[in-house]
């Protein structure tokens, strides 16, 4: 239906700018970053090439020893020595954006694509940091759910099989340094390894006998939103970028892996001066009329597995498929 | 000028031809490939002798476009890889690639090595994920590098499946990376022997090398579970002295440890499955006496990334992108100056 009241409005005269932009912008989602927890920071100095070694010396041998008396000296031994090698690498993104984005779009183009770029860093970091736990750890499959794949849900069972390996294997765990306190608080199991798992698997994690969810904590000071819950001597933090590879269960459905480790089971290796750069190419370097500038980020990684035996982990599928 | 050429290169075929994979650091807005050993022939019908790969949407995954000659002339003819039912096309490839397609299959032999029944288009050396393997559930879940690759079936060398109950009466199969996002990654293992050194046999090609540490994850379910994270007598992992395609040795006495066998295949979905073996390090030694140094590696044993992302993946065979056995390919990527190729800037 249509009238006049002859009074001019905005039916009838539309504002010449028909929007504005709010003073806000809206927050870009962001996964949870997780794949660096616990893991120890090695730094890489510049121009001894790009590779990393780290090295440890494996202990002595407890059999023996006595002396007799006869004046005769026991077998010395020799140490052996395992070298965990990392290659360094680089990784970049840019954005190149042309003087007219900001001439009729948009403003502070440089601080809030800065922003972004800013966190592709640590996005990307926390990837590459997944994709090495999903590769080079070994894994159990599950067998104590009741979805009857292989592997099967997450059950209690499994989280001991995995608790029994760290601990027969001698991991330490996390809090007992000092600086984990402050990182994990002190909330759920105080001393304890890590698990990592993704999001989908949150209604099968509720459902494990024994569970103490994050709410149930004695305290909740300091506790990371990234964590979920605790699990015999686990403390499990979730994030949607968790590893998982689809269609590839006995059923066919998607296996979810879920590392879990103790202190030093994994390293993360920055280059010195290397670990973060953001910089700016102004548009008379970019484009030979000044029409595009470009920002850029880019920072160097190596990743290692520095002790198989103190990293384990399930492979798990959902109770529902999916 | 439209176009830059950022990158280019050539390859050789061996004798059995197999999928190529090229980095491209600055991705691409056009591919070329120019097959160099069939162009001055006058070849059977289908053979490729140029293929053409165009970004930003236009060329569906796996196709192209396609020069082909007609049979035995020189004259030549165009048309899209997807055309043809023996061809496979371009891929460009931005993530670390997922589980391909499911394929069906009908049986896998129980024998040495087992032998699967499956209408496929995989080629020689290509990873699958095997499940929903009825009646050989004991590997349902494992991936396989596969070998004598036909229209029909294809071999798995990483798997004596002789001492199984029954063959398997389906199979399921998605193909994967032959890398993973990050090398060098577990490998699942089929088989040791009990020896003064014993002999690992592992499902897939591996590049494992002499002097690399490894540790093993046994389940009470396969046997040998002495080998289960095991140290030697010095808490050292165990090394290996020797390799070939699908096995390396240890320098660990397995003689009297349990025998390593599969779990029946009616024990899953409840018995533990897989057992996994997975690098720990290395023990570069250097013996100033005899001047021999051993178990260094550089290019393998250190921690690094499988696959350099994004990049293009060329199929093999006649018919396809990547060539047959023994064919020269030449490629070229190019990028727009500025812009995409779909949305190039005004000029």
């Amino acid at each position: 239906m249509t009238f006049s009241t002859g009074i001019t409005g905005i039916q009838n005269m539309a504002p010449e700018l028909p929007l504005q932009a709010s003073e806000d912008l809206l927050s870009t989602p962001m996964f949870n970053l997780i794949h660096s927890f616990g893991v120890d920071l090695h730094h890489a100095e510049s121009y001894v090439g790009k590779t990393t070694r780290m090295s440890r010396f494996e202990r002595l041998s407890t059999e023996g020893g006595q002396l007799d008396g006869s004046g005769i000296d026991p077998a010395s031994e020799v140490p052996v020595r395992t070298d965990i090698d990392a290659t360094m690498e680089i990784y970049a993104k840019s954005i190149v954006t042309n003087e007219q984005v900001v001439l009729w779009e948009n403003s502070k183009t440089l601080t809030k694509f800065t922003a972004l770029l800013g966190q592709w860093l640590r996005e990307k970091e926390d990837l590459l940091m997944r994709d090495l736990f999903s590769s080079s750890v070994s894994y159990i499959n599950a067998t104590g759910g009741l979805n009857g794949d292989q592997p099967s849900n997450i059950s209690l069972n499994d989280v001991n099989n995995i608790e029994n390996i760290l601990l027969g294997n001698d991991a330490r765990s996390m809090l007992t340094s000092l600086e984990a306190t402050l990182k994990f608080a002190t909330g759920g199991v105080r001393d304890a390894f890590i698990a990592l798992a993704n999001t989908n698997l949150s209604s099968d994690l509720q459902k494990v006998q024994g569970v103490l969810l994050k709410s149930a904590y004695p305290t909740q000071e300091g506790i990371r939103p990234e964590e979920y819950c605790s699990i015999s001597r686990f403390r499990f933090f979730v994030s949607s970028k968790a590893a998982k590879t689809p269609g590839i269960s006995l059923r066919g459905n998607t296996v979810y892996t879920i590392p879990m480790y103790g202190l030093e089971a994994a390293a993360k290796i920055d280059q010195n001066n290397f670990t973060a750069k953001i910089g700016y190419r102004p548009d008379w370097v970019v484009s030979s009329v000044a029409q595009n500038s470009q920002l850029y980020a880019k920072f160097a990684i190596a990743r290692a597995i520095t002790n198989q035996n103190w990293i384990s982990g399930l492979n798990v599928t959902t109770f529902q498929p999916s | 000028m439209a176009f830059t050429i950022v990158s280019q290169g050539t390859f050789v075929q061996p004798a059995t031809a197999i999928n190529m994979t090229i980095p491209l650091p600055s991705g691409a807005d056009y591919f070329v490939t120019t097959n160099v050993t069939q162009m001055p022939l006058a070849p059977a019908t289908g053979v490729v002798i140029r293929g053409e790969w165009y970004g930003g949407g236009i060329t569906a995954v796996n196709d192209g476009i396609r020069w082909k000659k007609t049979n035995s002339t020189n004259a030549l003819l165009i048309d899209t890889f997807a055309t043809a039912t023996a061809s496979n096309g371009f891929t460009y490839v931005t993530t670390q690639p997922q589980p391909e397609a499911a394929v069906v299959g009908t049986a896998i032999t129980a024998a040495n090595p087992a032998v699967v029944t499956m209408t496929n288009t995989y080629s020689e050396g290509d990873v699958v994920q095997l499940y929903g393997t009825t009646g050989m559930l004991q590997i349902a879940g494992m991936a396989f590098t596969i070998s004598s690759v036909s229209g029909s079936g294809f071999t798995l060398l990483g798997l004596d499946a002789s001492g199984f109950a029954a063959p398997a009466t389906a199979v399921t199969a998605r193909r994967i990376s032959k890398m993973m996002p990050v090398e060098p990654r577990f490998l699942y293992v089929t088989g040791i022997t009990k020896a003064t050194q014993g002999v690992v046999t592992v499902s897939e090609k591996h590049n494992y090398v002499v002097g690399q540490k490894v540790e093993f994850t046994i389940p009470g379910s396969l046997g040998m579970v002495q080998l289960n994270n095991y140290y030697l007598p010095q808490n050292v992992p165990p090394v290996i002295t020797a390799v070939t395609d699908y096995t390396f040795t240890i320098n660990v006495n397995t003689t009297s440890f349990t025998t390593f066998a599969f779990p029946a295949s009616t024990a899953s979905p409840t018995a533990q499955l897989f057992a996994t073996v997975t690098s720990a390090g290395q023990s570069a030694q250097f013996n100033p006496i005899t001047n021999v140094q051993t178990g260094y590696n550089t290019q393998y044993v250190p921690y690094h990334s499988g696959n350099f992302i994004p990049f293009m993946y060329l199929p093999a065979g006649a018919q396809s992108p990547g060539g047959a056995a023994n064919d020269r390919i030449v490629w070229q990527a190019y990028k727009m100056e500025t812009g995409t190729i779909n949305s190039p800037v005004p000029s």
